[in-house]
């Protein structure tokens, strides 16, 4: 699980960074500071999985993820591709925490989903809707 | 992109009925949980306290205000529902307001102080979410956890601060 949710950041990050370049103004700072949120989680849980014994996963190059991305011709479809992260995201980490054992790992994978979530939630403000729209938040809406 | 807000009283019952399916735990375990389960709800009910007295005077803008509110109540129904289902039939009747002091002086002001309390109110959802027992709660309050986290985001948009901090 936690080698899923570590592959899951590492494609996150190159995502924001292609979503990013479809935004503009404070958008595009804040697809930066989300990107690099992302890239912080990969390695936490990279760190967690070591911890283990195990080896994580290693981010691929941009153009191995790429395929995989909606065609984003405008701000608007690339904010509807980053909902739909973020809400993956959310729910992915969500998930994990029904199967984590230790303490210290849940704990990590929460402080993660609370950072999806508040991302998710710029997200919401950016497309122009109000950041805080349901009293549980699933990543599934 | 909205959501569908009838989503809320499914989570809430799964809140309640997590507990109610859960097979019976020691004595200690169960009473671990109710412990942690009692003290979220008394941030809740704070929080609660906090959203209506700031409607009441002024220091929110009320349709964020009454959301806000709204997803407290929810919260505090759904955590209530959760101590039911594990026998503890009276949970906390209220608590204190949190001390405002200066809280309610402008808008950005109120702001700020509530990002404080929904920030502690984070914190607490992930250390129970660290050691409780009940992996069936595990869900149901990580969602509220979440919830928590976007009202952090819509109170800092109130008091015109950046939506994010930086990555740590």
């Amino acid at each position: 699980m936690l080698s899923s949710l570590a592959a899951f950041e590492h494609a996150a990050a190159v995502a924001w960074g292609a979503i990013g370049e479809r935004l503009q103004g404070e958008g595009s700072g804040y697809a930066r500071t989300i990107r690099a949120h992302q890239e912080r989680h990969a390695e936490r849980i990279s760190a967690l999985i070591r911890e283990l014994g195990g080896e994580p996963p290693e981010g691929r190059p941009r153009e191995e993820y790429e395929s995989g991305f909606p065609l984003m011709r405008d701000q608007d479809e690339a904010l509807r591709f980053a909902a739909d992260l973020e809400e993956q995201l959310v729910r992915a980490h969500l998930d994990a925490l029904q199967t984590l054992p230790e303490e210290d790992q849940r704990r990590a994978v929460a402080e993660i989903a609370a950072e999806e979530a508040e991302d998710l939630a710029v997200v919401y403000v950016l497309s122009g809707e109000p950041a805080a729209q349901l009293p549980f938040v699933t990543g599934t809406q | 992109m909205s959501a569908d807000p009838t989503r809320r009283k499914a989570l809430a019952l799964a809140l309640g009925g997590a507990v109610a399916l859960a097979r019976p735990a020691s004595a200690s375990a169960q009473s671990s949980d109710v412990d942690q389960l009692e003290q979220l709800l008394g941030r809740e009910q704070r929080l609660q306290s906090l959203y209506e007295a700031a409607l009441e005077r002024d220091a929110i803008e009320p349709g964020l205000g009454a959301t806000l509110l709204e997803h407290e109540r929810e919260h505090v129904r759904g955590l209530e529902m959760a101590l039911r289902a594990r026998g503890r039939r009276s949970p906390l009747a209220g608590v204190p307001p949190p001390q405002v002091g200066t809280a309610f002086v402008s808008r950005p002001a109120f702001a700020r102080f509530a990002i404080d309390l929904e920030a502690e109110a984070v914190g607490a959802y992930q250390q129970v979410l660290a050691t409780i027992r009940s992996s069936r709660l595990l869900l149901p309050l990580g969602s509220i956890m979440t919830s928590g986290a976007q009202h952090v985001v819509a109170l800092r948009q109130e008091a015109g601060e950046d939506l994010l901090t930086p990555a740590r």
